[in-house]
């Protein structure tokens, strides 16, 4: 991957003209590291998509004598790896057919004598003009009920898994028999549609853009938790779990964060078992000691934590208050939660802040602009002078953004060298960062030499950060 | 209607069977897509007492599922107080149209004989099963005499 300089090179991008233009912006923008993070994608329209998809289904058929609809449900059950599906076809046949689900390993006996069959499913005669129908695993029942069940199901949106009527079958239905059977033009579209969208989630190297109301798919050469940029909206986002972008962390980790954070169980857990309203002012009061002899901060009120009353009538006897109740496993259990929750707001506050200063810094970026915008109207150099501002800011996002998804992979490392190794990067990465942001607030003033070093200095941190500590 | 057709059937079926873990089935003549009967688990502790439910099924039976619900109050860790069960064959998702019912209803006591603490409807009930089988048992025992149909005798 060392050989694409540029992060923003067009992967696509065949055409030497503009080639010409890129290679022109490279020397313009500051000397840097071949970018490790530099992720080739291919952004797809739904055609595209669609040719790619049935160029891989006719290669199928042409080397095994298969249909293409079996060949689609061979793919999409093998993960559409040709090789693979061909080698297990030349090994056993007959393995690979039963499991992708196409055979069963014993069919049941087809009774085709069709005047004495009663359909299981109505247990009515099967009416003159109604025909019978039975997969390759044995199990028949009359046209009208699998018109029922495929119309039910496609209506629950169920399209590539739509099985055999019979319990415990999980024989695939082939799409030739779902089509010709359902005859509601509406149903039919449906069923087409949802099979195209399974095909495409089911294609490791394809994803759909999740950019808001972006219909690209984006195609690449390996799975990997890189990033991605959509080139119709210019979303980016992990191109193996589809979330936001989370490199240091993997995408387990940041899935397990969000969801912590998005719960933020721990908060709200430890408010109800901990705090009490003082009785006399109500406000939010924590105990944080183990004296049960309380007093408000607030209004200076003397109480009770066991039985909220007031602590004068305690007096000196305080082990008679009646609501005393102390649990000596409680206190442990309630220390620890404590402990569990400082430890994620830690996290949790540095993750919230760097996350907050990036829609900051995004406002920063706007007034670049514009005092760029009224420097160059007032003739004070042009465009391309102060051009290095954008591009500081740009790379201020970017290691801010990274800076920001160090946080959840610290909270999930166990303690040890290398977390403290880690922790120490990190530090380094914050402190640069601070001053490159405080370089380009204040911008007039900072020399050009002086904030494209601390532009190096920063982004040398954040690429060894990754490359130490993001394997992917 | 597919439904009645089946159902008709599927009723004299399971009426025919003599079931012993399923009796007393009653089913409104107006209306053969609700039926209710009792229930007799035979593993401790639930072979105390008898659990009367109610199945419910749809009107695009048997395309569509029918529903489970207890009408008995019973100390099962997937069975909420509400009566509500959870039995993966009836899900929508995974419900086959040539399930019959009387498949259902095995599936349904083969649950309450032998609870699956793995996904519960009630966590704390579960958290006991697994933890304090004893304490759990004797809960579930209370429960069934006080709250169970006595078990016809024969």
């Amino acid at each position: 991957m060392s050989e694409y300089d540029d992060e923003d090179m067009d992967y696509s991008d065949q055409d030497d003209y503009e080639d010409y233009y890129n290679a022109d912006r490279d020397v313009m923008s500051p000397p840097h590291n071949p970018d490790a993070e530099y992720f080739p994608v291919q952004c797809l329209s739904v055609d595209e998509v669609e040719k790619f998809l049935n160029e891989l289904v006719e290669q199928l058929c042409t080397s095994i004598h298969v249909t293409p609809s079996m060949s689609k449900v061979l793919l999409y059950e093998n993960k559409w790896a040709v090789q693979d599906v061909l080698w297990k076809y030349n090994e056993d046949a007959d393995k690979l057919f039963v499991a992708s689900r196409m055979k069963t390993l014993q069919p049941v006996s087809v009774k085709t004598k069709r005047d004495k069959f009663v359909c299981p499913v109505c247990v009515g005669p099967v009416a003159e003009e109604l025909g019978i129908t039975n997969l390759a695993c044995g199990h028949c029942y009359c046209d009208n009920c699998w018109r029922c069940h495929f119309e039910n199901k496609i209506k629950q949106g169920v399209s590539t898994e739509l099985s055999c009527m019979a319990l415990n079958c999980e024989l695939l239905v082939p799409e030739e028999i779902v089509l010709s059977t359902v005859n509601k033009p509406n149903l039919r579209k449906k069923y087409q549609h949802f099979a195209f969208r399974e095909y495409i989630k089911s294609h490791p190297l394809l994803r759909f853009c999740p950019g808001a109301n972006c219909t690209a798919v984006i195609k690449s050469k390996e799975s990997l938790a890189k990033k991605a940029i959509c080139t119709q909206c210019e979303t980016s986002f992990c191109f193996k779990c589809g979330n936001d972008y989370h490199a240091p962390t993997d995408c387990a980790t940041i899935k397990k964060w969000i969801t912590k954070c998005a719960d933020d169980s721990e908060t709200s857990n430890y408010i109800a078992a901990n705090t009490k309203d003082c009785p006399k002012c109500n406000i939010f009061i924590e105990k944080n000691g183990g004296c049960n002899h309380m007093q408000c901060l607030s209004c200076k009120f003397d109480f009770c934590w066991m039985c909220m009353g007031d602590w004068k009538a305690h007096g000196t006897e305080y082990y008679d208050c009646s609501k005393y109740r102390e649990n000596p496993q409680n206190g442990s259990e309630s220390a620890k939660a404590r402990e569990a929750l400082k430890k994620y707001l830690h996290y949790y506050e540095r993750w919230e802040n760097h996350s907050k200063s990036l829609q900051l810094e995004k406002q920063t970026l706007d007034k670049i602009k514009e005092r760029i915008n009224s420097k160059v109207m007032t003739s004070k150099g042009t465009w391309i002078d102060w051009q290095y501002l954008l591009d500081s800011a740009t790379l201020l996002a970017k290691c801010r953004y990274t800076l920001q998804y160090t946080y959840p992979y610290a909270y999930y490392m166990d303690n040890g060298p290398k977390k403290e190794l880690f922790e120490y990067q990190q530090a380094k990465l914050e402190a640069e960062i601070e001053n490159l942001s405080w370089k380009i607030e204040r911008a007039e003033t900072t020399d050009r030499g002086d904030l494209e070093n601390q532009m190096d200095i920063a982004e040398k941190r954040r690429a060894t950060m990754l490359q130490d500590f993001f394997h992917i | 209607m597919a439904a009645t057709r089946r159902l008709q059937k599927e009723l004299a079926d399971i009426r025919d069977s003599g079931l012993k873990s399923f009796r007393d089935i009653q089913v409104d003549e107006t209306n053969i897509l609700a039926w209710q009967g009792l229930i007799l688990p035979e593993n401790p502790p639930y072979n105390k007492g008898a659990f009367r439910i109610e199945i419910n099924f749809p009107a695009e039976y048997p395309f569509k599922p029918p529903k489970i619900n207890f009408k008995t109050k019973i100390y099962h860790p997937n069975i909420d107080e509400k009566g509500q069960v959870c039995l993966p064959i009836i899900s929508a998702e995974n419900w086959k149209p040539a399930t019959k019912a009387d498949q259902v209803i095995q599936a349904l006591i083969a649950l309450v004989n032998d609870p699956e603490p793995e996904h519960p409807l009630r966590a704390e009930l579960a958290e006991e099963y697994l933890k304090d089988r004893k304490k759990f048992f004797k809960n579930a025992e209370d429960y069934a005499k006080k709250f169970g149909e006595k078990r016809p005798s024969d």
